[in-house]
């Protein structure tokens, strides 16, 4: 396993009037941020808050592309990200226990926290399809390029970790500074990691090590 | 945080403890029993709110100490509230330095501050002191940076420095103007009236008036003899005899001060130091000896001059002699006093402060309780004892974060 330093790039927030960031994703152009009440699009270049939905954002949040996909109590809801109805709701795999969730090949994984594990479930039905363990608390989950990345927070000590998505064996693991926990994790896609900051209210972008692999 | 967790430290947050309960009233993991004593404590189920708080730290374990030490902060905050102070504060100061020492600054200040006021209501003033000192207020929130302004006050009143009391008392003000929380401003209220009410009474030269702290302070400051009961201490000046524990000496020294500068009868020493009536010489030959003694505490300040009827007080000084009494003296005054905070208070908490025996204040209780001062509540251990005059038990619970911050 490669261990080294997260290094962030840039600091996002602090969103005021909310109790912390509970999740995070990203459409393309927009970084969408869950603060338990609402879901708020931010641009990532000025930082501003573009618009906000009023909808409940308790956990993870994940975009296929078309809808965003908000971890709300026990459920998941997908959301019109223009008009913020809700389109569908389907059971969370943990029952309320899910923290990270994220949108890839057709599925959606959503991280299971204190039971540390990462389930990939069927976005239709909520039917769970399998199941990866980790030795950490779960806090958000992304795939990038084919890599399967999650955050954990446990102790007041946090990092992201790229795992084995057939065996969970971790590969890589980028560690948190000191009072800097993750609390939803999104890629862009490309260079960058953007990380939920729990009650900092904050986002930080974190540079994704490009020799991975 | 997992989803429902963050839904349900939502709800707790908006003052919302029944939807924080629907949400993980069926969950037993950590979190969970955590945020449930926490609600419980919001719902003033005290017992059943310590219960879940001891699961969840239990739940924790030593793999999340940090987490486990929130959790014993929070069963101490509540324990302190509910006047539950017959458990040592071993547990408390444990979880403060683990907090301390894992980088959790916030809530090992808060529990500074929780313990400071511990000890300041079982009357360790300089634990308390130490405590107010060390404890870094910046890294408090608002409403415990108040309570921590109050422990100061309190110490501060104690100690009779009015200067002090002013200090803290202006400082808890503008902090819970602040942070306009009802709860805290009453507080600050009822703090404020007690340093602007009498203090104690001063007899002196056959006068008998009240005074404000600043006046005692200015008084012990000042080189007369002082006899005061309200510390069961003799002083003047730089000279101090205590004398708690010896009941029949302090009696004879106060009908002395109150006489001064006249004499005070054999009779008249023997009624309020012995009670006794009439006088015979076994009687006398105590007198003497009893003057004796207290002739020999006093020696550096004063002497106790024979006269043809009795005794008369001579001071070293010129600058004469007074009597600092309770504002208010009636039988029980130390212990109405406590209760005059509008706690409620278990009788060994009650004894624990007082430092007396528990059967002493467990008697003391049942008297005022006949007289309608006191009344009780619960049965067992869980009885709790409240001023009559006090409506309802206001409690002012802060109780440290519970999630993680970063």
């Amino acid at each position: 396993m490669k261990r080294s330093k997260a290094e962030i790039t840039r600091e996002y927030g602090p969103f005021p009037g909310t109790d912390g960031v509970a999740g995070v994703s990203f459409d393309g152009a927009r970084i969408w941020v869950a603060t338990g009440n609402k879901l708020n699009a931010v641009d990532p270049e000025s930082g501003e808050t573009l618009r906000s939905i009023e909808v409940a954002a308790h956990a993870g949040t994940a975009f296929d592309g078309k809808h965003l996909f908000q971890i709300a109590e026990a459920v998941i809801h997908k959301i019109d990200p223009e008009t913020g109805a809700i389109l569908a709701t389907i059971p969370a795999p943990a029952k309320g226990g899910d923290s990270g969730m994220a949108w890839a090949e057709g599925s959606l994984w959503v991280g299971e926290h204190r039971g540390a594990k990462i389930h990939q479930i069927d976005p239709e039905t909520g039917a769970i399809l399998r199941t990866i363990a980790s030795d950490r608390f779960v806090t958000g989950v992304t795939w990038v390029e084919g890599e399967l990345w999650h955050g954990t927070w446990q102790e007041d000590k946090s990092d992201l970790r790229r795992i084995d998505p057939s065996t969970g064996e971790v590969l890589e693991c980028l560690e948190m500074p000191d009072g800097k926990g993750v609390s939803g994790l999104e890629s862009d896609g490309g260079e960058r990691f953007f990380c939920g900051g729990g009650t900092s209210q904050t986002v930080r972008a974190i540079r994704r090590p490009r020799d991975s692999g | 945080m997992d989803s429902l967790i963050t839904a349900a430290s939502q709800a707790l947050t908006a003052g919302d403890p029944l939807g924080a309960l629907k949400r993980v009233a069926l969950r037993e993991d950590a979190p969970a029993l955590a945020l449930r004593g926490i609600a419980m404590a919001q719902l003033e189920d005290f017992p059943r709110a310590r219960d879940l708080l001891r699961r969840a730290a239990k739940a924790f374990g030593t793999g999340e100490p940090v987490a486990r030490a929130r959790c014993a902060v929070a069963e101490a905050e509540i324990a302190l509230v509910s006047r539950d102070l017959v458990r040592t504060s071993g547990a408390l100061e444990t979880a403060r330095l683990t907090l301390a020492s894992l980088g959790d600054e916030m809530n090992a200040a808060h529990a500074g501050y929780l313990l400071a006021r511990w000890h300041l209501l079982t009357g360790k003033l300089d634990d308390a002191a130490a405590l107010v000192a060390e404890t870094d207020r910046t890294a408090l929130p608002p409403a415990s940076r108040v309570g921590l302004a109050l422990v100061a006050a309190g110490i501060a009143m104690r100690r009779v420095r009015a200067a002090d009391v002013r200090d803290a008392l202006g400082q808890a003000r503008r902090t819970a103007n602040s942070a306009g929380i009802p709860a805290l401003l009453a507080e600050v209220g009822h703090a404020e009236q007690a340093f602007a009410a009498p203090a104690a009474r001063i007899i002196t030269g056959g006068t008998n008036r009240l005074a404000g702290l600043e006046e005692v302070e200015a008084l012990i400051a000042s080189d007369m003899l002082l006899v005061d009961t309200c510390r069961d201490a003799i002083r003047s000046g730089r000279h101090k005899v205590r004398l708690a524990g010896r009941p029949v000496l302090f009696a004879l020294a106060r009908a002395l001060a109150e006489a001064w500068p006249d004499e005070v009868t054999r009779e008249q020493l023997l009624a309020c130091a012995f009670g006794a009536k009439h006088a015979d010489e076994s009687h006398r030959a105590r007198l003497r000896v009893e003057i004796g003694r207290l002739r020999r505490k006093l020696s550096a300040m004063a002497n106790l001059k024979a006269t043809k009827a009795g005794f008369v007080l001579e001071t070293h000084t010129h600058s004469g002699v007074a009597v600092l009494a309770p504002p208010a003296e009636e039988r029980h005054g130390t212990l109405l006093a406590l209760l005059a905070d509008g706690e409620a208070w278990s009788s060994s908490a009650l004894a624990l402060a007082l430092g007396v025996s528990a059967r002493t204040t467990q008697r003391a209780l049942e008297e005022l309780s006949s007289e309608g001062k006191v009344e009780s509540f619960g049965r067992g251990r869980a009885c709790r004892w409240v001023a009559r005059t006090i409506p309802g038990f206001p409690t002012c619970l802060l109780l440290p974060a519970l999630s993680p911050r970063g």
